[in-house]
């Protein structure tokens, strides 16, 4: 059985980058990219299935932005191997130019059984990927999964829904998109996994490797064009308290919201 | 002149929220010459179809099959395709709904063209339209266009008001047929999984409302005691009614409940957008260890600390 994991490498949140100079790439450094949590979420599917059924897992990312460092990191919780596709003329921003890539970064794999990705993508800023994927594939897929379990036909997964979850039975082969669930709660790197991890050859595959080129997935090839991108002003400045002994903080919280005639209480 | 597709949501037997939220925005845009509805469905109410138009559909489009009881990917997707082909229309629009955002990508996969998602407004610049979508947590604003005689969009849950008083009138109906073959449904559905709405946090005045960062199902108690000093509800994540850490009841948010208190205190929160796109409330106060947590930035005030230290001493101070 053959497991392909995509992934994203993002900006961690975490970085003080405000508003749009989070998407300068001029401003990050390698330290602040991480693993976008959500495709940590689909590393775990893949590699849960890996555990119960012996699956090899190859993980994939797709970034201009050095993404050795995700790929290293997901060799260490589990996969097998890895496969990096570096080429700054890919346009990663547009999630059917991304799928594109993906279709044929599949094509060129081989084999496989099922795809594993994160149900949102943060470059595109959108939950489009999956469903792109899998309507150029033509393959079945189940998006937003949160938990799920082998059966003999396949497996039944169940996924987020307005009001509840839905429980739906998907075949062998197929897409899932993982979010942000118990089920789906990414393990830890092992200390066997980063070592494994540290001596992995990870090939880079460039657009042309994939037969595609830059009128096909560069950012001539786009239909979503960016007209602007700025900054939201708030209309009302927010006061967080940063500063001071907890309760000092709360003094201070109940201070400024006496002055305010904010009332607390029902 | 922009002719408009909307894809007609179903839920609880009612017209689906956002979707009337969408009709309501179009109308708004002077560039939308025609919006028509997608409706489908194993029943479709005489009444579903009369609200669209009273917000805004000239014309609604059904197609009625069992095999639409349920929403499934393929089959939807089959029928709309077949929807668009009659329609011809230049922005095909639904509301970012589990359903919706899962749909809408695949119909534009089927154009040759990307699509806008999560968008909370639209804007027609000569005869473009314009999509706006926050991003990097509501800090920035992107704005984008698409090229191509078709376009596809979804909107954020939320993001568009509901007419409480619509004025539009009897929308034309017309049917369609789609047959479906077996391939249709490599899919199955097996059940919904509702979940259990005991307690409804829909007017409630405060609501304190504990996530992941609580760290378990006996760490909840400081989130009900301050609840109760404070005479409101409790409230939590999904990640919390995942684990079981509380009951389902109190899920708010995009797939929980939407609240509008006065008062919303958010305590271990990170603010993911499905989370805050259920609140509306006056004043929002949030408690995060992490400077950088999103919900800061739709908090009017706020802590950064760890919450079982300073929710204990925000008790006291309140009962003291
Ligand atoms: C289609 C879809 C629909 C969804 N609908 C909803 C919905 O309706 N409602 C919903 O809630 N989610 C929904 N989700 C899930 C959502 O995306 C997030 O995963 C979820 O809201 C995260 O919950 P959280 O903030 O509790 O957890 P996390 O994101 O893990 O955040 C926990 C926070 O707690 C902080 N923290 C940790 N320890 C402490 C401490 N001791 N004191 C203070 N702070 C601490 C951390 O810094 C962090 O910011 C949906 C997801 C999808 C894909």
């Amino acid at each position: 059985m053959k497991i392909i994991v995509f992934i994203e490498q993002i900006v961690s949140t975490q970085v003080k980058l405000q508003g749009v100079d989070y998407f300068d790439p001029s401003r990050v450094s390698e330290d602040d990219l991480i693993i976008n949590p959500s495709s940590k979420n689909a590393l775990e599917g893949a590699l849960k299935l890996k555990d119960q059924l012996g699956a090899e897992v190859t993980v994939v990312c797709v970034r201009g932005l050095k993404p050795n460092k995700a790929l290293r990191e997901a060799i260490a919780m589990g996969c097998t191997d890895a496969i990096e596709i570096a080429d700054e003329t890919i346009y990663t921003d547009d999630p059917l130019l991304l799928a594109k890539v993906y279709v044929e970064t599949l094509e060129k794999i081989g084999e496989f059984d099922l795809v594993f990705l994160e149900a949102e993508e943060q470059a595109t800023g959108s939950y489009a990927i999956g469903a792109m994927l899998s309507e150029k594939l033509g393959l079945p897929s189940v998006l937003y999964a949160e938990e799920l379990e082998v059966i003999d036909s396949g497996y039944k997964v169940g996924h987020v829904l307005e009001g509840g979850r839905k429980i739906v039975a998907m075949p062998s082969k197929g897409i899932i998109s993982c979010s942000d669930s118990q089920y789906f709660t990414p393990r830890y790197t092992s200390m066997r996994g980063i070592l494994t991890a540290k001596r992995a050859v990870i090939p880079t595959w460039t657009a042309a490797d994939l037969g595609l080129s830059s009128s096909v997935v560069g950012k001539e090839a786009t239909s979503l064009i960016e007209v602007s991108l700025s900054n939201i002003v708030l209309e009302k400045e927010s006061y967080i308290i940063k500063e001071g002994e907890p309760e000092e903080k709360v003094e201070n919280l109940l201070a400024k919201l006496k002055e305010d005639e904010v009332k607390l209480g029902a | 002149m922009v002719k408009s597709l909307v894809f007609g949501q179903i839920r609880e037997d009612n017209i689906e929220e956002n979707t009337l939220g969408v009709l309501n925005k179009l109308t708004e845009i002077s560039e939308i010459s025609e919006i028509v509805v997608a409706l489908l469905g194993h029943e479709i109410k005489d009444e579903w179809i009369e609200k669209l138009g009273k917000h805004g559909a000239s014309k609604v489009i059904t197609v009625k099959a069992p095999e639409l009881e349920v929403y499934l990917s393929r089959p939807y997707v089959k029928a709309v395709l077949e929807i668009i082909k009659i329609t011809e229309p230049k922005l095909v629009i639904a509301a970012g709904t589990v359903y919706g955002e899962d749909l809408i990508p695949r119909l534009a996969v089927h154009h040759g063209v990307s699509c806008a998602q999560r968008i909370n407004d639209i804007s027609s610049v000569g005869v473009e339209l314009h999509f706006h979508t926050p991003v990097r947590d509501d800090q920035a604003m992107k704005v984008t266009k698409i090229e191509g005689t078709i376009k596809f969009a979804t909107s954020r849950a939320g993001a568009f008001f509901v007419n409480e008083n619509p004025t539009g009138g009897s929308p034309n109906v017309e049917s369609l047929d789609v047959t479906f073959s077996e391939d249709d449904f490599l899919v199955k559905h097996i059940e919904i999984k509702k979940a259990e709405r005991t307690v409804n946090l829909k007017d409630a005045k405060v609501i304190v409302a504990g996530g992941r960062g609580v760290g378990g199902k006996e760490q909840f108690q400081i989130i009900r005691e301050l609840a109760e000093i404070l005479g409101g509800e409790i409230g939590a994540t999904r990640a919390c009614t995942d684990v079981h850490w509380i009951e389902e009841t109190y899920e708010i948010g995009q797939t929980g409940q939407s609240v509008s208190p006065d008062l919303y205190i958010a305590a271990g929160i990170s603010g993911a957008p499905q989370h805050v796109s259920g609140i509306k409330a006056k004043t929002l106060i949030a408690i995060n260890t992490d400077e950088g947590a999103a919900i800061f930035n739709f908090a009017d005030y706020g802590i950064v600390g760890d919450l079982h230290v300073i929710l204990p001493i925000l008790k006291q101070k309140l009962q003291g």
